[in-house]
């Protein structure tokens, strides 16, 4: 059983340096930590809440304490040894969810400081940082690093300023033999002024020879990726179409398919959407884009001006979507914008 | 004591020899607990991939990610077959309310990255390369003392199994410029190199050498 011992002003709980398995919780009186801060070799003191732990990381990892604990009043706190800590927690899983957010601050500043010393260069932009990943493994021939990376970038930066680029690695990589080296242009990024349009002519080439071959890959996929978020929905739906016609079972049938349902939503073409994603809904109930279905079911209901059709699947999109997510936000917008609850 | 995780046999994610479970950069939302199969970590520095850490069944990596999602700080890629279960913000009360012990071990994995990341930035504030270095000696003495905490007799050589990569991870200068402290200590005595391994001949004049720089810097 932990222990309530009271302590009285100006008396010392433990000092900085000392190693003990004790951990404390203040149950009243007033407690100081006093430590030295790492940044400036200040002292630094923050008072212990009512109820609060202290003494818990030096225990626990058996390092030395890293503060000393001083006794401002009089005081009880509540000792526990590290196996009664240990029941404790098993216990109250609040203190530890708790407990967890307190520490991972304070990690998430620490690697900030030590960041900071380090160099300022690295701290690169995410996007950026994510391509260059890419393009680091690629450069030492680990494809299958370099693989993930650009696919990663393509999620997440579908109309990223290095999309085209991105895209272009990862066709190259894909639709290489075994064996092979993959190679892309070794020119800078294609720029806004000339690239864009003849890397695309040239990636539509790329994926057309590798039709010619009978070879069934994904770059198609990714030219219908490039097509849509350069807004030219028609191209992309057929490079989608041509993806699912000739890879029924691809990685990336779903997705092609939603993208095709969008691509026409986009084209104001809703009865057609409507169809699109109504039969979607019957043949991939259990997708995790069910809500993206729902969503745009409610979005061409509401552009042809059938309100009521279109609140109900905002509504439904609500019921289904996961708390925080994109498609959940954006329906419960649509829903306040037309009125409803 | 053994942990009886097969309530979360659905989180369970299989990846296969060399695959990427997660890149540097990419926005981060779940932690893994290894399972079986050993996880590597990774970090592009410049020019160079940096091994940061290899990680074993038991261990936990990405927790990061936990309360928020920040991108990644390195990769961590398959050393073989790897078995993970796979938390995120959503499972993750569950996992608290069902297995205790996980989140024991996720404490313990915080408590051990801040008290390293602390004791990094310590090495990186003092003011020149040799007592930089001491000081890594220093500090991965320390984690060996923790870890063999049985057989604390002070012997008069500390044998400690690093490389030079991993004394430049730590202090932050080139492996050349390490080479060359290294160099310097063993020409003045203080140390002997073998394969991957360091001995010193007297921890406590390191530790009094990082303890000079260190006031000096202070004042």
């Amino acid at each position: 059983m932990p222990q309530a011992l009271k302590y009285k002003a100006k008396s010392i709980i433990y000092f900085e340096g000392d190693i003990s398995d004790k951990i404390f919780i203040l149950q009243s009186g007033k407690v100081s930590l006093i430590s030295t801060d790492i940044e400036t070799g200040k002292e630094n003191r923050e008072l212990v809440k009512t109820g609060e732990f202290f003494g818990v990381k030096s225990s626990l990892g058996k390092y030395p304490r890293e503060e000393t604990a001083d006794v401002i009043l009089d005081s009880v706190v509540l000792i526990f040894t590290v196996s009664e800590f240990e029941k404790l927690i098993y216990t109250n899983p609040r203190i530890t969810i708790q407990m967890l957010k307190v520490f991972s601050n304070q990690l998430r500043r620490i690697h900030k400081q030590v960041g900071n010393l380090l160099s300022e260069e690295e701290q690169v932009d995410q996007e950026k940082g994510l391509f260059g990943i890419g393009e680091y493994y690629f450069k030492n021939q680990k494809f299958k690093q370099a693989l993930y990376a650009f696919r990663r970038y393509l999620t997440y930066y579908p109309a990223g300023i290095l999309q085209a680029k991105a895209t272009e690695y990862l066709v190259s990589i894909e639709k290489c033999p075994p064996g092979k080296t993959p190679a892309v242009s070794s020119g800078p990024a294609p720029s806004s002024s000339s690239g864009p349009a003849s890397s695309v002519a040239s990636l539509s080439a790329l994926s057309a020879a590798v039709k010619e071959e009978g070879e069934s890959t994904t770059s198609v996929y990714y030219d219908g990726m490039t097509l849509f978020s350069k807004e030219n929905y028609e191209e992309a739906i057929n490079c989608f179409r041509q993806y699912v016609s000739a890879n029924p079972d691809g990685e990336y049938v779903v997705k092609a398919l939603t993208d095709i349902g969008k691509a026409l939503y986009l084209l104001k073409k809703n009865d057609e959407c409507i169809k699109h994603f109504t039969s979607m809904i019957q043949k991939f109930p259990k997708s995790s884009e069910l809500g993206d279905f729902l969503l745009h079911l409610g979005l061409s209901h509401e552009a042809k001006g059938d309100k009521a059709k279109a609140e109900s699947f905002f509504k439904k999109v609500i019921d289904i979507s996961e708390e925080g997510s994109e498609t959940k936000r954006k329906a419960k917008a649509k829903l306040k914008a037309l009125g409803g609850a | 004591m053994a942990l009886d995780l097969t309530q979360f046999d659905r989180f369970k994610v299989t990846f296969q020899k060399g695959d990427q479970i997660f890149c540097e950069y990419e926005p981060g939302d779940a932690f893994y607990l290894i399972q079986t199969g050993r996880v590597q970590i990774v970090k592009i520095i410049g020019e160079i991939e940096k091994m940061v850490d290899i990680l074993q069944p038991g261990e936990i990596f990405g927790e990061m990610a936990i309360l928020e999602e920040a991108p990644r700080s390195a990769s961590a890629i398959a050393l073989g077959k790897v078995e993970v279960l796979e938390f995120n913000k959503k499972n993750f009360e569950i996992l608290m309310r069902g297995n205790p012990q996980i989140a024991m071990k996720l404490l313990m994995t915080f408590i051990k990255r801040i008290y390293d990341q602390k004791r990094r930035f310590m090495i990186l504030t003092l003011p020149d390369p040799q007592s930089k270095v001491a000081d890594v000696f220093l500090m991965l003495y320390e984690t060996q003392a923790v870890q063999q905490q049985s057989e604390a007799k002070i012997t008069e050589d500390v044998v400690i199994d690093a490389s030079p990569e991993d004394i430049s991870h730590w202090c932050g200068l080139s492996i050349a410029e390490c080479r060359q402290v290294i160099t310097y200590f063993t020409a003045q005595r203080k140390l002997e190199t073998r394969n991957n391994q360091f001995v010193i001949k007297n921890i406590n004049d390191l530790q009094r050498l990082v303890n000079s720089r260190r006031k000096k810097e202070q004042l």
